[in-house]
């Protein structure tokens, strides 16, 4: 089943491992550790400072590097970039900052009333939204007082669609692409903390570029499509998040049906405490995550038995599953990512293949920034649009599994804010304190232009970031 | 005496020379002197002509295009025949360059009371460089030599186009550039029957067409959107700083298809492009475009490496040997 060896690590796994041998000398055939004394210090040369002009290479006191402090330990750094943070106390709290309570996130019409104004989220939203790894460190939370978003017309759109998934219990899936720095991924937000208000159970990819880039332990399965790979490690990590987001309503509904397990389950356990356990062991986190989507998207029944909410299913970054993955097979082979099992499942959800009978709703976003290049992706949602009929190279092969999973996916174009919804989020930029000058319709309409056409990224970064 | 006359008498010639061109055959002088020597010397030759001085104060800046016929009288007498050079300015070390300097300061001497134009509002005209014009005289003329006679011309240029006399005009079109660049005329750019302004900017090596519209402030580029093509909030910034510096981002469309160069060259060769639109549609807004660096040029370039150097003016490191 799985290799004991990873074949990326092959190549260097065949590397000595004894690093440290380096410093004592002993024999090449010889597997006793050296206990000989150190060599002798080298006279000379080593010892004595450098002559002025000695050596034969230029050394320049700015060439040597001054180790300063102590050196980051591993993972700091990283840590440290995708650090997220969502308050800035030198910002100015905004009065009167209506919240998107859960009576709003359901009345549809007093959702649209709020058009083009920057709505508080609560904090269990944030908190759910936090858990699910759904703000991102560049997305300019970091600039206010509290997370607040815009409410603008994609995202009343966005209340419609759930409000008719959830009443009339069909499947909606959503493709969103635009500009960099259109907001589509606060869109996903907005759709996701509207679902949770809602009571729904979210779930959620936050990077797909993880799933995708190898650097998650894989191992393969052999399923009735053939082989398949499944990612334990992060599994796990996904469970944690579902089960930390989701805790108010997972801990309200149990297990409904025996499952294969490697472990014995207690029959009626909660699904919170379930998914828990596949969160905190990788090695169980796969046949959990399994019996986790038997479990969700199970129909409700229409008198008192089984109750399941709707399912929302979001996922960042879908151009990185829409190509070859990094990861390889055992010929030495790209996998393509929908033969990742986390992808092959999210995949099903978003072309319909999977329904939710409980209603629900797929939201994939394309990320523009560190976009991979998948030109299938490209020509189908330039096909689904509708607005014109692309031409396929000929010469170049096309990702049939691509074309077969967007075969009757809606996509929707994310473009710039209008100018009203600009000025509302200007409107907050001033209160916050972050914007000094006066609103007015000039500075708008010429910051919604130099935003190209009011991609609100765009926006912030000309009236908030650069005008520091 | 002897010395004396001989003295007055070469006075004499040299201003004779002056209205007698070339060579005069024969004619009543008192000195009977050769200033030229002959082969044959058997024959006496005859002095030249006496010279007659008329009253007229500018009869020097008279040039005589003929040769005028000499009189014979009589038989030509071949010992008294001299060679008298065109004109006095021979002996110096630019005989052109005096005669042209002398002419003109005559033609301005007899015209200087005719009213002239108020100042900077003379013709522009491209006078010959120094170069061409040593080329034609074939003379060493310096440069603060040239300038006297465009100091000069400068000053004739200045004359009242409606009263200026035909000998001035004549003799400015002799220090007249063959092709004048001041005469072509920038062709207008007009709005046309859609209300489109077109025009072209460039900076660096970059050319960018513009074409301005009344709308309502949307921008693009090469079919791409601005924040698309420029990344740069800076380069957006300059791309329309005609419309942003004159507050009327928010009443034009652009549309724009940039080529060559750089991003920023691009972006400031967009500038001058969307100005030069701009002021076909609100001519007022000049000044203020002006004023806002919207309306110049920028003539520089990528500055040619030379050899010997590692760049254009970058010097190879200093090595001891």
């Amino acid at each position: 089943m799985s290799s004991p060896l990873c074949l990326r690590c092959l190549r260097r796994s065949l590397q000595p491992l004894d690093h440290h041998a380096a410093s004592v000398q002993r024999a090449a055939f010889s597997t006793t550790p050296a206990l000989g004394a150190l060599p002798p210090k080298k006279k000379g040369a080593a010892n004595t400072k450098p002559t002025m002009r000695g050596g034969s290479s230029l050394k320049l006191t700015k060439n040597t590097r001054v180790a300063s402090g102590r050196p980051p330990a591993p993972g700091e750094r990283k840590a440290l970039r995708k650090r997220v943070v969502l308050s800035n106390t030198n910002a100015i709290e905004v009065r009167h900052l209506q919240d998107l309570t859960k009576d709003l996130c359901k009345d549809v019409s007093a959702l649209t009333e709020a058009h083009g104004k920057v709505v508080g989220l609560e904090n269990e939203t944030v908190d759910a939204m936090r858990a699910l790894e759904a703000f991102k460190a560049t997305q300019g939370w970091n600039l206010f007082r509290r997370p607040a978003v815009l409410v603008r017309k994609e995202t009343i759109e966005m209340a419609e669609t759930l409000h008719d998934a959830q009443s009339k219990k069909k499947t909606v899936s959503k493709v969103l692409y635009g500009s960099r720095g259109s907001g589509k991924s606060v869109l996903q937000l907005q759709a996701m903390a509207l679902a949770q208000q809602r009571g729904w159970i979210v779930l959620h990819f936050p990077e797909a570029k993880e799933l995708t880039i190898g650097h998650a332990a894989y191992e393969p399965v052999i399923t009735e499509n053939g082989t398949e790979y499944i990612q334990p490690g992060y599994t796990a990590h996904l469970l944690g998040n579902f089960a930390r987001a989701n805790k108010a309503v997972l801990s309200k509904l149990h297990l409904s049906q025996q499952h294969k397990l490697p472990i014995p389950i207690q029959p009626d356990i909660t699904l919170d405490r379930f998914i828990e356990l596949g969160a905190n062991d990788p090695e169980i986190a796969w046949p959990i995550w399994s019996a986790m989507m038997i479990e969700l998207t199970a129909p409700s029944k229409s008198d008192k038995g089984l109750q399941r909410p709707p399912l929302f299913v979001g996922l960042d970054g879908l151009d990185h599953i829409m190509r070859d993955s990094a990861y390889l097979d055992m010929d030495a082979k790209p996998v393509h990512a929908h033969s990742l099992t986390l992808v092959r499942d999210f995949v099903g959800l978003l072309s319909g293949s999977t329904k939710l009978p409980n209603g629900g709703m797929v939201v994939a976003a394309v990320s523009e920034s560190n976009r991979a290049r998948a030109p299938t992706l490209d020509y189908c949602l330039e096909t689904n649009s509708g607005e014109s009929k692309p031409l396929w190279d000929p010469y170049m092969p096309q990702d049939d599994r691509v074309i077969s999973a967007f075969k009757n996916v809606p996509v929707q174009l994310i473009n710039g804010l209008s100018k009203d919804e600009a000025r509302g989020i200007m409107e907050y930029y001033a209160q916050s304190g972050m914007l000094r000058s006066t609103v007015t319709d000039l500075l708008v309409s010429e910051t919604w232009t130099l935003a190209g056409n009011g991609l609100i990224g765009e926006v912030e970064r000309g009236s908030v970031r650069m005008r520091m | 005496m002897e010395s004396t006359a001989l003295r007055v008498g070469a006075v004499k010639r040299a201003v004779t020379c002056y209205h007698r061109p070339v060579v005069r055959q024969a004619g009543h002088f008192m000195q009977r002197r050769a200033f030229a020597s002959s082969t044959t010397t058997e024959d006496s030759f005859d002095a030249a002509e006496p010279i007659h001085f008329s009253s007229d104060r500018n009869q020097f800046s008279k040039r005589s295009t003929s040769v005028e016929a000499p009189q014979h009288r009589g038989r030509i007498d071949l010992a008294r025949l001299r060679v008298v050079p065109h004109s006095p300015s021979y002996f110096t070390s630019a005989p052109q360059y005096t005669d042209d300097l002398l002419h003109l300061s005559a033609l301005l001497r007899r015209h200087h009371l005719l009213p002239v134009l108020p100042p900077g509002q003379a013709p522009r005209v491209a006078w010959k460089t120094i170069d061409q014009y040593k080329t034609e005289t074939a003379e060493p003329v310096r440069v603060k030599e040239y300038s006297a006679i465009l100091t000069l011309l400068k000053r004739l240029n200045y004359i009242h186009p409606s009263l200026l006399p035909a000998e001035v005009l004549e003799t400015l079109q002799k220090y007249k550039r063959d092709v004048q660049p001041h005469l072509n005329q920038a062709k207008p750019i007009l709005v046309d029957e859609y209300g489109c302004a077109r025009a072209v900017g460039r900076r660096k090596s970059s050319n960018v067409r513009v074409t301005v519209v009344e709308g309502d402030g949307q921008c693009m580029i090469n079919g791409r959107s601005l924040t698309n093509y420029f990344g740069r909030l800076h380069d957006r910034e300059s791309a329309l700083w005609a419309l942003k510096s004159t507050e009327r981002l928010d009443k034009y469309n652009v549309w724009a298809v940039a080529s060559g160069g750089g991003t920023t060259g691009q972006a400031e060769a967009m500038t001058l492009g969307v100005a030069k639109a701009l002021m076909a549609h609100e001519p007022a807004l000049k000044p203020a475009l002006r004023r806002a660096g919207c309306v110049a040029r920028d003539p520089r370039r990528v500055e040619r490496k030379k050899p010997g150097k590692l760049k254009a003016r970058k010097m190879p490191a200093w090595v001891k040997r």
